[in-house]
């Protein structure tokens, strides 16, 4: 059955691919790319926090959204970004925004942990689940206070020149950047989590979380390094998404985040490359889905076709492509 | 012996609850630099709790615990192993997806000495040789026995004054038991003192200098373990006389 859908799919993308054109194919599955960057950094923060807590931050998508506001108010109030600022100067505005964005965000979901999450460390597993959301609706609710329920318009200050064109494909700096930015993130946190003490703190918790105490490991501090950690990330994947979407609102982290955890799921919860994977994978099925035309649904679709796929994880795959890590799992 | 010596350990009159049960009405033992001691007793008696309420995961509610002097009854587990108190926890507690070394590394995580390090990692594989040869091998994947001695040299890893083993040979067969036995004796050689929970009352007695018999929460019975070994009752109760 699964593989039934799995050569389905093969043959409606190669079909595409044909009646479109490869070169057209190709410029999709590279918008594609970009969208997954920005789910992976996203689904990270997920399958993070689910790996140490065995709990689903509801609230992840949201503290991106913050991410996101915290980009926007840099690069429109504090930097007053636009079209006649010179490289350099956007250069230096976009990093700086990255680090407050991470920073902000990193705070954030730590001070989160901390007052909803923590206090319920030892109450039934449902009980954080309904923190999680009501913090959801408390962060939805200070961005509509801080800015308004209308979409906060960024200015396009990325380059829109192309990096190459080849016969028909087509690769721009906008498109480049995103992921230029995020490779880097994704290293550092790689060299974090396998190199650093800190990391070794982070996989001894996931795994045993007692065990990990009798070794020396403050878990509670652990935890929280977690959180911010998760919100970082998510904090990272905002500042991408205000500059490569160019608009953003208070209700952008909800469906974001539904994504982004969907495609933790697919990778396998608890699992860093899963979810990196699993990011790339919901990327390419929405660009295919919205960017090509025989027999494709469409975007108003999307959303209805990644919670399918949710279903046939559960269903099929529970432990997602790579596998699941949890404390309880293998 | 001298009498002046206080104990390395001495814990008094604790009671521990799990939520609203009461594990623990009231136990108090010692253990004196350099020796052995173990504790004994019927399943649920309270042994386990006994050990979590010393290493800082369940703190007891009354009663105190002192360690070289100090109050350690409201020091927290990661605070408890920096004093110098390891254990070797029941269920063995390795961290499944490190491989055998990194789980031994994690047992030195408060450590910063990189020299001492690897010269304890040496005498863990020279106490258990088979853990030299699987060392690349993750622990979840281990037998149950090599997972023990992976438990037990984790535990020596922190370079404790005080060892606690939960159940060491539990789940072993009887060749590895004898091993794990001589090794508990030969730690206590090198200078480590040691707090033993065990169900193999027999060689737990054998080995050590003094036993705890606890029953339903409370010390029913302590003397030298070669008296204990004669005990009637004890002989009945633990090692499988009728
Ligand atoms: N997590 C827990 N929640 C509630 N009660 C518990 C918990 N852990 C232990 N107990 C209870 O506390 C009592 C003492 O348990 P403990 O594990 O200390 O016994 P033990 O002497 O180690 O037994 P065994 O030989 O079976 O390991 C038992 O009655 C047990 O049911
Ligand atoms: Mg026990």
């Amino acid at each position: 059955m699964a593989s039934a859908l799995v050569l389905l799919l093969l043959f409606w993308l190669a079909k595409n691919a044909q009646v479109e054109g490869f070169a057209y194919f190709m410029n999709i599955a590279l918008i594609g790319v970009t969208l997954g960057a920005v789910y992976a950094l996203v689904a990270l923060g997920y399958t993070l926090v689910y790996g140490i807590l065995e709990l689903i931050n509801f609230a992840h998508g949201d503290v991106f959204m913050m991410g996101g506001m915290i980009s926007a108010t840099m690069i429109i109030s504090v930097f007053n970004l636009g079209a006649h600022n010179s490289t350099f100067s956007v250069v230096a505005a976009v990093a700086v925004s990255l680090l407050v964005a991470m920073a902000g965000c990193g705070l954030l979901n730590a001070t989160i942990e901390r007052i909803a999450y923590r206090p319920l460390r030892h109450a039934p597993r449902l009980a954080p689940l309904i923190t999680a959301i009501g913090m959801s609706f408390v962060l939805e609710d200070i961005a509509i206070l801080w800015k308004h329920p209308s979409y906060v318009q960024t200015p396009s200050v990325l380059p829109h020149g192309n990096v190459f064109s080849i016969s028909g494909v087509t690769y721009t700096w906008e498109k480049l950047i995103v992921v230029l930015i995020t490779i880097p993130v994704l290293l550092a946190l790689v060299w974090l989590v396998q190199r650093t003490r800190q990391g070794k703190a982070m996989r001894a918790t996931a795994q045993d979380r007692e065990a990990a105490a009798m070794m020396g490991i403050n878990v509670n501090r652990t935890i929280s390094f977690t959180f911010a950690l998760a919100g970082a990330l998510a904090g990272a994947g905002g500042l991408l998404y205000a500059l490569y979407f160019n608009e953003i609102r208070y209700d952008t982290g909800y469906k974001l985040g539904l994504i982004a955890f969907t495609a933790a799921v697919l990778g396998g919860i608890g699992n860093l490359p899963g979810a990196v994977l699993g990011a790339l994978v919901i990327g390419f099925i929405q660009a295919f889905n919205e960017g090509l035309t025989w027999h494709s649904p469409g975007s108003d679709w999307t959303e209805s076709i990644v919670f399918s796929i949710l279903i046939l994880i559960l269903v099929f795959r529970p432990s997602g492509l790579l596998g699941e890590q949890t404390p309880e799992g293998g | 012996m001298t009498a002046a010596a206080a104990p390395l350990l001495e814990v008094d009159g604790i009671e521990t609850f799990y939520g609203s049960i009461q594990a623990l009405r009231g136990v108090s033992l010692q253990v004196r630099e350099g020796e052995i001691v173990t504790l004994i007793g019927a399943n649920g008696a309270g042994k386990s709790t006994t050990l979590r309420s010393i290493n800082g995961l369940n703190h007891p509610r009354r009663g105190s615990i002192t360690f070289e002097g100090q109050d350690i009854t409201e020091t927290p587990a990661h605070d408890v192993v920096k004093l110098g108190i390891a254990q070797s926890p029941e269920g063995r507690r390795l961290f499944p997806r490190m491989t055998v070394l990194e789980n031994l590394e994690m047992g030195a995580f408060q450590r910063s000495d990189r020299a001492g390090m690897q010269e304890d990692i040496d005498r863990v594989f020279a106490l258990f040789p088979r853990l030299a040869e699987r060392k690349s091998q993750k622990a979840g994947t281990l037998s149950g026995g090599e997972q023990q001695m992976c438990a037990i040299g984790r535990a020596l890893m922190a370079r404790p004054r005080l060892l606690m083993l939960d159940e060491p040979s539990m789940g072993l067969a009887p060749i590895f038991v004898d091993r794990i036995f001589e090794t508990i004796v030969e730690v206590n050689k090198q200078g480590t003192s040691i707090l033993l929970v065990e169900q193999n009352a027999l060689m737990a007695l054998q080995v050590a200098s003094r036993g705890y018999v606890l029953e339903t929460g409370t010390v029913a019975l302590t003397d030298d373990a070669a008296q204990l070994a004669q005990n009637e009752d004890v002989r009945k109760a633990y090692l499988g006389e009728s």
